[in-house]
């Protein structure tokens, strides 16, 4: 091996918070050769971040120090630098992009601006014409669709995915020799990441820049990688070529990691409930006929309706009862809408559901809350599912009050006992505040609130989506064995298609408000009949390709 | 299943720990607190009379005696909120005790206490009292309306100049003790702080709670509402009241109120438009919680703290608004207040710098208190500050 772009020895990031010091990045070392790529892997929290933000030296000075180490680039050490040296080298031989498309670019600049001015910046002898040339270079390069039409455009006129193309022009534009992407499709659908990703790889054999690239996906390392770095609690576990990684996993975390990938746990041992369609001849649990869910876009003076957004158009669908029905899409394709409209948490415009053969569209208030038992929701994120100010007591108690579960106070404090052991969680957590769990301890006592009220059905929103793979993988086996014990009919909704194959019995997939395709998971994700579905699953990133 | 007694700290019970973690903050509750006392001992700590006398055996309390209503009702409910503040209840209950107990003392006190009508100040100096045994003066043996005629003050002395008497902060142009008109006006600027803030954050907590719940139609027109309130100018619908219905401390109150919780709907409003798409109130609403509950414990507590942080700028702004009026000329007439000493100020013919610094720093102390309360309780539910120990890993 010749001489590695990037060489990093014994790298410590000591983090100063409040009076502790945080060990963020503990002695790291690792080196990427010119022209490829390695991936830094690991959970939320492991250093990771850190480490990225350590050698292009954007952590705060006073917080951060690094008591050892070495950052080589070609031979230069970093660490060493002043902060002179370090602006000449950031941009135009070392770019970062970022996670947050939505965020990172300015929105009072239009996105040619932005790239002209970076360049202008690190060449300040550069003519406005010639700036103008590169930009647009740069823009082509990461195949903008109509680079030159898109020139002048502000960020807010540009998708996701395309704003994540501006971001990796800008830092193309000055022919970096090592780029720097933190986590940058996670925000992304995942069709949309599927391109972003080939174009990286595009991008880096035309340029034979360094990547160093970090993810908690482990689907998308499999794809990028020539070399995988596992990271935990800071320290650098494991270190190799990326097939080696993965397929001979040599450390006991890294062979966990890969073990709760929903891909690789392993299935509950009964085979699963419905195998077949027929299985079930009674009327289904839940029955949604013509479901409409328009939003109305008003404008002007009188706020008259101009036009709707059919977050949800003309949706018919069964759930049979026990089934888990794993309802996918991509972002703003109005799978959560559904979910909500199938809770009345959202009126719906037009169209029928039937809980049990009771009508829900239509009823008041009152007359719903006898029906609100049976179903219950779910939701994605752990931070604003759990009211703050009560104790989890409070939380799984009063709803089982008004709905006159339990003789007494004392019967129900029992009961929510029980159901936080049923979740796997310790009872003396009822006397605790939201804010001291963790955010998997607080997704079980999210679904010990939905199980309070002894439901037939849950809407589970997402709700693996913001966890880490191992957390996700003891959540999904957690609810799977309550389905098992209560009998529970779950609509689970998600992106994941790792989960749905491992949970689910049926596959809904939703695309533009519509329902493109359903059937057993098995088929619909074996041989996705609708282009949609099959355009979806190709685009997610698997293991072992 | 009995509740472990690990006194786990709550949400509130955190958020007030932060809010005392400045120095600044700790100064300010120590001034507030020293106008409380100030507010409700002020009969004792400023009178005329003897707090306690012998004569020929016979023990009296003068002072005692001489309590109007309010001072008695004052006491009543200071006491109250001490003996609540040591009774283990929940906050809202030992609310609303307060509130009950204090209506309950301020009618016992009106149908109960009946001082003397007249009260005149010198015979206190004469032989009836100074020939006592033995007797126990305030510390500052002046009342506020005492003008000390039979000591011949001529009005005007610059402090602890005049013989034979102690006047700390001098006297005013009628000769009464500035000091003691200092203590007795915090009444009034502590009042008018609380009261009139509490008008404006009832009226403001019902009409945005209504706006941010039900928005659609509700909405526009409490927002129609709440742009006419913001026009109306204060000071002068202040001053066209009491050009019409005369000077009235409680007139004040309400005008202020009622003219200043345009801010706080809007806080509420918007605080509960982002409350109702959170998760954990659609989950009481999925779960299918009375209404009540779901305005009341789910989303007001969770959006009341800005509101409180608006409130103590809130109580700032009337004060000042009271001062200004007073300074104009147009406050209470028989009860000393700030503003109105600084008016007196004004209006000599020397500039007795006394006269001044004395009330117009402490109306300055008291909103800069305030204002400290409100930045450090800001900073203090702001959760971008804070710096979490062992949050999320």
């Amino acid at each position: 091996m010749s001489q590695p772009l990037l060489e990093i020895r014994n790298l410590r990031t000591y983090l100063q918070s409040g009076g502790r010091v945080v060990r963020a990045v503990d002695d790291v070392s690792f080196s990427i050769p010119q022209g490829e790529t390695f991936c830094l892997v690991g959970e939320s929290g492991s250093g990771k971040s850190v480490s990225a933000l350590s050698v292009i030296r954007l952590l705060p000075a006073g917080i951060a120090s690094h008591p050892s180490g070495e950052i080589q680039l070609n031979g230069h050490d970093l660490l060493q630098c002043n902060d002179q040296q370090i602006r000449a080298v950031r941009g135009s031989q070392i770019a970062m992009i970022f996670q947050e498309p939505m965020t990172s670019l300015n929105p009072v600049m239009t996105i040619g601006q932005q790239i002209t001015e970076a360049l202008q910046i690190h060449h300040p002898d550069m003519q406005d014409s010639e700036a103008r040339q590169r930009a647009l270079l740069a823009l082509e390069q990461v195949q903008m669709p109509g680079a030159t039409g898109r020139y002048g455009d502000y960020p807010h006129q540009l998708s996701g995915g395309q704003r994540q193309r501006v971001m990796i022009a800008m830092a193309l534009a000055l022919e970096p020799q090592l780029l720097i992407a933190d986590e940058p499709t996670t925000a992304l659908d995942v069709t949309v990441q599927a391109e972003i990703l080939r174009l990286m790889r595009k991008l880096q054999d035309d340029t034979g820049m360094g990547l160093l690239f970090i993810t908690h996906d482990f689907g998308v390392v499999a794809q990028m990688a020539h070399w995988v770095g596992v990271m935990q609690q800071g320290k650098l576990l494991e270190v190799g070529r990326c097939a080696e990684v993965l397929r001979k996993p040599q450390h006991p975390y890294t062979q966990q990691l890969l073990a709760a990938l929903p891909e690789n746990l392993a299935k509950p041992a009964e085979a699963k409930y419905f195998t077949e369609p027929s299985s079930n001849p009674q009327t289904p649990l839940l029955q949604i006929r013509n479901l409409k869910v328009w939003f109305p876009i008003k404008k002007g003076v009188l706020r008259h309706t101009v036009d709707h957004i059919r977050a949800v158009d003309d949706v018919s669908l069964d759930i049979p009862q026990g089934q888990i029905v794993a309802l996918v899409g991509e972002s703003g394709c109005g799978k959560t809408t559904l979910g909500r409209a199938v809770l009345q948490l959202v009126a719906p415009t037009s169209g029928s559901i039937k809980l049990q053969g009771q009508e829900l569209t239509g009823l008041s208030a009152r007359e719903l809350r006898p029906l609100r038992p049976k179903m219950q929701i779910a939701f994605q994120d752990p931070h604003s599912s759990l009211n703050p100010r009560l104790l989890v007591e409070t939380t799984l108690t009063e709803p089982m009050k008004v709905h006159g579960i339990g003789k007494n106070n004392d019967e129900r404090i029992e009961l929510a006992a029980q159901i936080l052991e049923s979740v796997q969680l310790e009872r003396e957590f009822l006397w605790r505040y939201p804010h001291e769990f963790s955010g998997g301890q607080r997704q079980r006592i999210g679904l010990a609130r939905a199980l309070a009220l002894n439901p037939e059905f849950i809407v589970c929103d997402e709700i693996t989506s913001a966890l880490d793979v191992s957390v996700q993988a003891d959540i999904l086996q957690l609810l799977l064995k309550i389905r098992r014990q209560r009998n529970l009919t779950l609509l689970f909704i998600t992106h994941n298609i790792g989960v749905v194959e491992y949970l689910s019995d049926r596959t809904v997939v939703m695309y533009k408000g519509k329902i493109v395709e359903e059937g057993l998971t098995a088929q619909v994700c074996g041989q996705p009949q609708h282009p949609y579905t099959q355009k979806l699953l190709a685009a997610v990133p698997r293991l072992l390709v | 299943m009995i509740r472990p007694q690990v006194s786990r700290e709550s949400y509130a019970a955190r958020i007030w720990r932060k809010t005392l973690a400045g120095v600044g903050v700790k100064f300010a509750l120590a001034w507030v607190a020293l106008l409380v006392f100030c507010a409700v001992f002020a009969p004792f700590l400023a009178n005329s009379m003897p707090l306690l006398m012998s004569k020929g055996g016979e023990l009296s309390a003068p002072v005692l005696r001489y309590l109007s209503v309010d001072d008695v009702w004052i006491l009543a409910a200071f006491f109250l909120a001490l003996a609540l503040y040591f009774i283990p209840l929940g906050l809202s209950r030992r609310f609303v005790l307060f509130l009950l107990g204090t209506f309950a003392a301020i009618g016992l006190s009106y149908s109960l206490v009946k001082p003397p009508a007249l009260v005149i100040y010198d015979d206190f100096r004469g032989s009836g009292y100074s020939q006592a045994d033995w007797r126990i003066m305030p510390p500052i043996p002046y009342a506020p309306t005492d003008y000390l005629r039979d000591l011949v003050s001529i009005g005007l002395e610059t402090p602890l100049a005049s013989e034979g008497r102690l006047h700390w902060m001098g006297t005013e142009e009628n000769g009464a003790d500035v000091l003691s008109r200092m203590i007795h006006a915090c009444r009034i600027s502590l009042s008018i702080g609380l009261i009139a803030s509490g008008i404006a954050l009832l009226i403001g907590v019902v009409v945005g709670g209504l706006m941010g719940y039900f928005s659609g139609l509700v909405d526009m027109l409490g927002m129609r509402l709440v742009e006419i309130f913001e026009d109306i100018p204060t000071l002068f619908l202040l001053l066209t009241f009491v050009a019409f219905f005369g000077r009235s401390l409680y007139m004040m109150m309400v005008i202020i109120g009622v003219t200043s919780w345009s801010g706080y709907a809007r806080y509420v409003r918007t605080e509960f438009l982002k409350l109702r798409s959170q998760d954990y109130v659609q989950a009481a609403v999925a779960s299918g919680l009375p209404l009540p509950s779901i305005l009341f414990r789910h989303m007001l507590p969770n959006g009341v703290a800005p509101l409180l942080v608006a409130v103590s700028f809130g109580v700032a702004g009337a004060i000042l608004s009271e001062a200004t009026l007073s300074f104009l000329g147009l406050g209470v007439v028989d009860a000393p207040s700030w503003g109105q000493m600084l008016d007196q100020a004004v209006k000599s013919s020397t500039f007795n710098w006394w006269m001044a610094v004395f009330p117009g720093g402490a109306i300055f102390m008291t909103v800069f208190s305030y204002n400290l309360l409100g930045e450090a309780f800001r900073d203090a539910i702001d959760p971008k500050m804070a710096n979490k120990p062992g949050a999320e890993q």
